[in-house]
């Protein structure tokens, strides 16, 4: 027998959920203190370079979403445990909202840098593609109405994108190193100061926090809606 | 003397059973009709003998052995859906010239369409076709493998009285050459067969 | 296997001049060029080899239905799944025969294209070589993506979204120079993943 969410597991999600966002709404509150008024503006790039703290943990996270989205796509293939399907789905959304986020964020950090708001470097093209995996695998999902196949097929898909993500950012960079655009002046990588380090991972943490509250709400309402109860476990 | 049986067969779609403990059993030489209301589960029940469906439980059994496990079964066996097979935009000609090819046996158009008293439709597009001449083509696939068992979905739906009683004597010639006939339908046609289940509970 | 290719070949002739759907297809696309960016020889041939990519993509997304969704719609995959020993054998006509439809009249118009934008041997045949290369990996994938959405029905765009990302190594190498080997590996690997996905595809079409 494998793992069943039960009406414990569920009333146990709720009761939860207060103090997570209490944590949550904690934890931005004194990492932003720490990243907009404590540490110091970059010497380059001045106040613009704060953005940071909400890009790079998004980008972050968008990637992180999308590995758990194809592990338990796997792990619901090998086990056919129903709750795999619901931690993929309940990921799915908060994985796509991460990587918007990211793309907005880093397009706003790249008008004062560069001077415009989108530069065809192989990061943000890796991160939109990203972004159109995610659309695609919500959207299978609402448009098959028999959702005992629409399961099967969007984990499906979720593993092929899964496959294509390290194809495409091989052949993005490599495309970037073709099309290397001219006029911008790429950074490089900063080093991260250790000013800067503070910040960044008390708002690492606070997004992950986030990112459990929002995962834990849905991850409710999908096992609700789904009634994956039914055995003799009703609510 | 073959035995088509079914045993406690249970199905879902998506999420629901539509099927539930399922039992009975045809022997050669007879038909039998399914009744049921809309979503009652007939065509699921069709396409479970036709191991379209195979994730259903219990155990389907033809001449004694199981359906899911017998790799010949796929020959022993005709089914013809609510769906024509028909593509809209070509003749009748070409469509089943079509067919030719999918089921591999040449058969001669007017051969086929004569049954029905179709002959005079042969170039027409399918699409000027009205539902009724569709479905007797549709039905026509019957023609084109030597299998034992039909299993024939809603096939007098948009059929005139003449049509049925072809129909009709086509399923009774087929039975006195000992086949197996599952026919089903949602609404009381006044036909009588040998065996009958209903499916509304 | 031969009877499924004949079939479908059949198909695509009946349902007239589909061969010259595609080819018109495309020199309708390159016709554009010359209207938006001029008539400068040099510009012309730099942009060339970029629409034939967007014109192989958009024949093939345009086409993706036609290998299992329309056969799924009007009921002749019954026939077909019923008729064939195994579901690879299938996919694999089915791959050929979307392919000499809807591929095969790009490659015998290309040399004549070629003269339209005034290019030398040596390039066309890098440029064909590529391709003919990367068309065999978007027919795996479109074939994949077709035999796996049967149950999402009337969603062209939504396919379209699943490709694209799926399409976009390829776009790169095949638009790149000396790049063939690396897509005739994207196309072997897409060839592996679609046999296997098609093929689940089809073993699930039973209960969509």
């Amino acid at each position: 027998m494998y793992f069943r969410v039960t009406k414990n597991h569920i009333n146990a999600i709720k009761a939860a959920n207060p103090y997570l966002i209490l944590s949550t709404v904690t934890a931005f509150v004194i990492g932003l203190y720490y990243a907009l008024i404590q540490s110091p503006p970059d010497y380059i790039q001045g106040d613009s370079m704060r953005i940071m703290y909400i890009h790079v943990p998004s980008a972050w996270f968008a990637l992180m979403c999308y590995t758990i989205l194809a592990g338990s796509s796997v792990l619901w293939f090998i086990t056919r445990n129903p709750t795999f399907n619901l931690v993929a789905r309940s990921i799915a959304q908060i994985g796509m909202m991460f990587t918007v986020l990211s793309l907005v964020t880093g397009s706003i950090w790249g008008k004062p840098t560069w001077g415009v708001w989108w530069v065809w470097d192989a990061r943000l093209t890796s991160m939109l593609l990203l972004f159109f995996l995610y659309l695609a695998y919500i959207f299978l999902w609402q448009a098959i109405a028999n959702k005992d196949i629409a399961s099967k097929i969007s984990a499906a898909l979720a593993i092929i994108g899964f496959i294509n993500i390290p194809i495409i950012k091989f052949s993005v960079d490599w495309w970037n190193t073709l099309h290397q655009p001219p006029s911008i002046s790429k950074l490089s990588a900063p080093s991260i100061d250790v000013s800067m380090m503070l910040p960044l991972s008390i708002m690492t943490l606070a997004s992950l926090l986030f990112l459990i509250t929002v995962f834990f709400i849905r991850f409710r309402i999908e096992v609700l809606d789904n009634k994956i109860l039914r055995v003799g476990d009703e609510i | 003397m073959k035995e088509l049986r079914i045993e406690d067969l249970n199905c879902y779609r998506g999420s629901h059973l539509v099927l539930k403990r399922l039992n009975f059993s045809i022997n050669s030489g007879e038909t039998l009709l399914v009744r049921g209301d809309n979503g009652s589960g007939k065509t699921t029940l069709l396409r479970a003998l036709s191991n379209y469906i195979r994730s259903y439980e219990g155990n389907i059994y033809f001449d004694e052995l199981k359906t899911k496990e017998d790799h010949k079964y796929k020959n022993k066996f005709t089914f013809i859906g609510q769906k024509n097979s028909l593509k809209d935009n070509l003749s009748v000609k070409k469509n089943l010239k079509l067919w030719e090819f999918l089921y591999n046996r040449k058969i001669s158009p007017i051969e086929i369409l004569s049954e029905f008293n179709l002959s005079q439709l042969i170039d027409d597009d399918v699409s000027s076709l009205s539902d009724g001449q569709r479905k007797c083509i549709s039905i026509q696939k019957l023609r084109f493998s030597e299998s034992m068992l039909w299993f024939l979905d809603e096939p007098f739906v948009f059929l005139d009285e003449k049509n049925s009683k072809i129909l009709m004597k086509k399923i009774e010639n087929f039975n006195k050459k000992n086949g197996i006939v599952i026919v089903t339908t949602n609404i009381d046609l006044g036909l009588k067969f040998q065996k009958e289940i209903n499916l509304n509970v | 296997m031969y009877n499924l290719i004949l079939r479908d070949l059949y198909l695509a002739l009946y349902s007239s001049a589909n061969f010259f759907y595609t080819s018109s297809f495309f020199i309708l696309i390159l016709v554009l060029l010359p209207f938006i960016f001029g008539t400068s020889i040099d510009q012309l041939q730099l942009l060339f080899k970029g629409i034939l990519w967007i014109g192989l993509s958009l024949s093939i997304i345009l086409t993706m239905e036609r290998i299992f969704n329309t056969d799924y719609e009007d009921g002749s995959l019954d026939i077909i799944l019923q008729k064939n020993s195994s579901l690879e054998i299938i996919v694999i006509s089915k791959y050929i025969s979307h392919w000499v439809v809807y591929c095969l009249p790009l490659f015998i118009i290309l040399p004549l294209l070629s003269l339209l934008f005034y290019l030398n041997t040596s390039d066309v045949f890098a440029i064909f070589l590529n391709l003919l290369l990367g068309s065999f990996g978007m027919i795996f994938i479109a074939t994949f993506v077709s035999a796996l959405t049967l149950a999402a029905k009337r969603t062209i765009f939504l396919k379209a979204i699943i490709m694209i990302p799926l399409f976009v190594p390829f776009v790169i190498f095949g638009s790149g120079d000396n790049s063939w080997l690396i897509l005739l590996a994207l196309s072997m690997l897409s060839f592996v993943v679609s046999i296997y996905v098609s093929t689940y595809g089809l073993r699930l079409y039973g209960e969509s």
